[in-house]
């Protein structure tokens, strides 16, 4: 008896591990979560050019089941425009099932949602992620899909180029943003600062948030983030400015050059904004943080994509369009460029998806471009927006340029509306995108964070020698590991 | 319970002596036992064992993992922010004990020697453990706000503003006294429900041969509390080596790695560096530590009880 008995208990803990181990699929045929209704990859692996050819069957009647990049419970317009183009889509593909999913892109989830095939068949991503999402094997190569799409002319290369990881496609651009700083006029008026021009210097931002900084009361002139890795990133847009460099690739080798002279400018510029007590006090601010205490009026300048802000400072910190101004990053000095770090949101097909599901992701998340209904339907968004006394904030950079056909019909739009927020011309002709670094971004981004914090926290910090520990470290820990093909 | 009046408590030889067991007799027994089993073993004794060989794999979760023998473990040797990590945990585990410790002993006893509105104390000392964590952090950054009330009352006494959490000095030093007010109640409670228990005649007959409340505590209430002290000493060192969530909300471990501890480090590895078996490889040095720990504490306890 006690022989049956070990026997069944060996079974259960048996196929306890079976049935717990059993469940990850690398080989990502057929672990798609639509896989049941659609056909397995090998047999539609035909790549998406040929698909528009007469002998291929009709995309459009193919039977598949996709899920999609869908917004969180809190957007509802936004909810309301992608269940319209679920609508106008399903007209198109009646066969298609498209389940909504609300997981919306984190990098600390990325990596269990792949392992658990639970990622989307289309998700979300930034900019900074393309490389990493491409190397890890999270992202599917859309090249042939690109390649047999008739607009890609027209969409904007400056995103594009993003997700063009080694002449490989791994993202659809949907919107884009050159970091610049935020301007809270109104607090520079109520004070009698000067408003300085818009293409201004780090001297004007530094003598403008003394100007305006209040620290008794708890205001700060200038809130450059300090807590996570947004502060690297935030800090990054004056390394650029100063002429440096986060690494440079040489004979096969990544190596960091953010320890140069230009690093130590902005370094010390970040060291002269703490002495003139113009950040706040409490600087450890993340972009939730430091954006949300520019809408209560908590600091006159933020630096960020400029779209947050001021929809923040505008539909929810009550401000007027014309309280809050977008300035280009301040040059180093007269003359020089006002380069900020160049971002944006992406769309991604998981590869783990059949050719099949990939293709229809793929004219699912283009449905709208270069169309009169999804124009009409950015439109539909603005006058519910105006009826509930909002402001639309377009993106900085759209997916198809500016100068195109399609961007003049847009603008046309915004031009209707009183509640669209407009950038102007001669922003537009001053903001200069700089794209972030190719390898390890984050990593270097979190040892910044330190050096700041440091920064931020003493006095009489020694600049080189914490900037050549950053930079010893990154190297040391990153980019020894990276062989440049 | 009387120990003359319980149960004897039989031996394993005992139990090894014992004719086998029929099979079929249990097998009602068995079968409630099995979801509690099944669950314990999914969802605790797997991952425990998956940790523990992951720790010796490179995570690839869609193309696959290979074995790299030690390499995590020199990995993680190798790297300063492990020590700086270990340190800082250590640095708050002190703090635990130090500042927050004695504070629901000290509660516990102060209440039970309340007279009147002793149920409207006890629910008040609570009630800071059930704010949620969301409120808990906005209320104690407002507080600590270098313009906040706390460095408003300060600066009134004529001392200088505090940077409670900006200050390398300050910021772990912040977060035990945080999380001290919002979890003190619930040690409180097991105090004093060990408090309430002891015979009030001992108190009487201590009153009676003239022992003040000094005294009292001392020779009755701390002895009669003592088990409860060791338990939860142990599962506050346990609590606090695991911290993390406080630090990673409010201060994300800085300023400069000050709050980094090594469960945030484990939290970085894993889930912003994508290196799952290097975090597999903390997590087990972790266990193994934790585990030794209470090995130890639990052969102490078991001593002062025999």
């Amino acid at each position: 008896m006690r022989k049956i008995s070990t026997i069944i208990a060996c079974l259960i803990v048996f196929s306890l591990v079976l049935a717990a181990c059993g469940g990850k699929n690398n080989n990502g045929a057929s672990s798609s979560p639509s896989a049941s209704a659609s056909t397995p990859a090998e047999s539609a692996s035909a790549p998406a050019s040929e698909s528009s050819d007469p002998a291929s069957p009709d995309i459009t009647q193919v039977k598949a089941t996709i899920s999609i990049y869908y917004p969180t419970p809190d957007l509802v317009e936004k909810r309301a425009l992608e269940d319209d183009k679920i609508k106008r889509f399903n007209a198109v593909f009646p066969n298609v099932e498209i389940v909504k999913s609300d997981w919306q892109y984190n990098p600390n989830e990325i990596g269990i949602k792949m392992g658990a095939n639970e990622a989307p068949t289309l998700f979300n991503t930034y900019a900074t992620e393309g490389k990493f999402l491409a190397e890890k094997g999270w992202a599917a190569d859309i090249t042939d899909l690109y390649n047999a799409y008739d607009k890609k002319d027209q969409l904007n290369p400056i995103l594009l180029d993003q997700f063009n990881i080694g002449g490989k496609i791994y993202g659809i651009p949907q919107q884009g943003y050159v970091v610049g700083t935020v301007v809270n006029k109104k607090m520079l008026a109520d004070k009698g600062v000067a408003i300085p021009a818009l293409d201004w210097t780090w001297d004007d931002v530094l003598n403008t948030a003394k100007a305006v900084a209040d620290p008794k009361k708890g205001i700060a002139g200038i809130a450059p983030m300090g807590k996570g890795n947004e502060a690297g990133w935030n800090w990054t847009n004056f390394l650029f400015e100063a002429g440096g460099e986060i690494q440079k690739v040489e004979g096969g080798k990544v190596i960091a050059t953010f320890n140069s002279d230009a690093g130590v400018k902005a370094l010390d510029f970040y060291n002269k904004l703490k002495e003139a007590s113009v950040i706040p006090a409490d600087w450890a601010l993340g972009w939730g943080d430091a954006v949300g205490a520019f809408a209560q009026g908590r600091t006159a300048m933020v630096i960020a994509g400029p779209d947050g802000p001021l929809d923040q400072g505008l539909n929810q910190g009550g401000y007027k369009p014309e309280d809050l101004v977008v300035y280009p990053m301040p040059a180093a000095a007269a003359g020089g460029k006002h380069t900020g770090v160049l971002g944006g949101d992406f769309l991604v097909i998981n590869p783990n998806a059949t050719k099949e599901e990939q293709e229809i992701a793929f004219r699912y998340a283009v449905f709208d471009y270069f169309s009169d209904k999804g124009l009409a339907s950015v439109e539909e968004n603005i006058k519910a927006r105006k009826a509930e006394n909002k402001f639309f904030v377009p993106p900085v950079i759209q997916y198809f340029k500016q100068d195109s056909e399609y961007g003049a019909k847009v603008k046309a739009v915004y031009d209707k509306y009183d509640n669209v927020y407009q950038y102007s011309n001669e922003l537009m002709g001053l903001l200069d995108g700089k794209p972030e670094a190719q390898f390890n971004t984050q990593d270097y981004y979190a040892a910044m964070t330190n050096v700041i914090q440091e920064v931020f926290s003493k006095k009489g910090v020694d600049l080189k020698a914490q900037l050549d520990a950053a930079a010893k470290l990154v190297q040391e820990k990153f980019y020894d590991q990276i062989k440049v093909q | 319970m009387d120990r003359s009046t319980a149960a004897p408590i039989r031996s394993l030889d005992e139990f090894a002596k014992r004719p086998p067991m029929k099979w079929s007799k249990h097998i009602l027994g068995y079968l409630f036992l099995l979801p509690a089993v099944v669950i314990f073993f999914t969802f605790l004794w797997l991952p425990i064992g998956k940790g523990i060989v992951y720790s010796f794999y490179d995570i690839d979760f869609v193309k696959g993992d290979s074995f790299v023998g030690w390499a995590n473990y020199t990995k993680i040797f190798k790297d300063a922010e492990v020590t700086v990590s270990a340190k800082n945990t250590l640095y708050y585990m002190m703090l635990g004990i130090l500042i927050g410790f004695w504070v629901p002993i000290l509660f516990a006893i102060a209440i039970s020697e309340i007279r009147r509105f002793q149920g409207f104390v006890r629910v008040a000392a609570y009630l800071p453990f059930v704010v949620p964590l969301v409120v808990l952090y906005g209320l104690w950054k407002w507080l600590y706000d270098p313009v906040g009330p706390i460095n408003a009352a300060l600066e009134k006494l004529g001392f200088s503003q505090v940077l409670f959490l900006t200050d390398k000095a300050w910021s772990m030093i912040s977060i035990v006294f945080m999380e001290t007010w919002q979890s003190f109640g619930s040690a409180m409670l097991i105090y004093l429900a060990a408090i309430m228990s002891v015979p009030r005649d001992w108190y009487e007959a201590a009153e009676i041969d003239g022992a003040g409340v000094w005294k009292r505590i001392r020779h009755i209430t701390l002895p009669a509390i003592k088990n409860q002290i060791i338990l939860l000493f142990l599962l506050q060192l346990i609590a606090t080596s695991q911290g993390f969530q406080t630090q990673f909300a409010m201060l994300d471990g800085g300023p400069n790695n000050s709050t980094l501890t090594y469960a945030l480090l484990i939290q970085r590895y894993a889930f912003t560096r994508q290196d799952y078996g290097a975090a597999s490889a903390l997590g087990v040095l972790m266990f193994l530590v934790l585990g030794l720990l209470a090995v130890l504490q639990y052969r102490m306890s078991n001593k002062k009880e025999e």
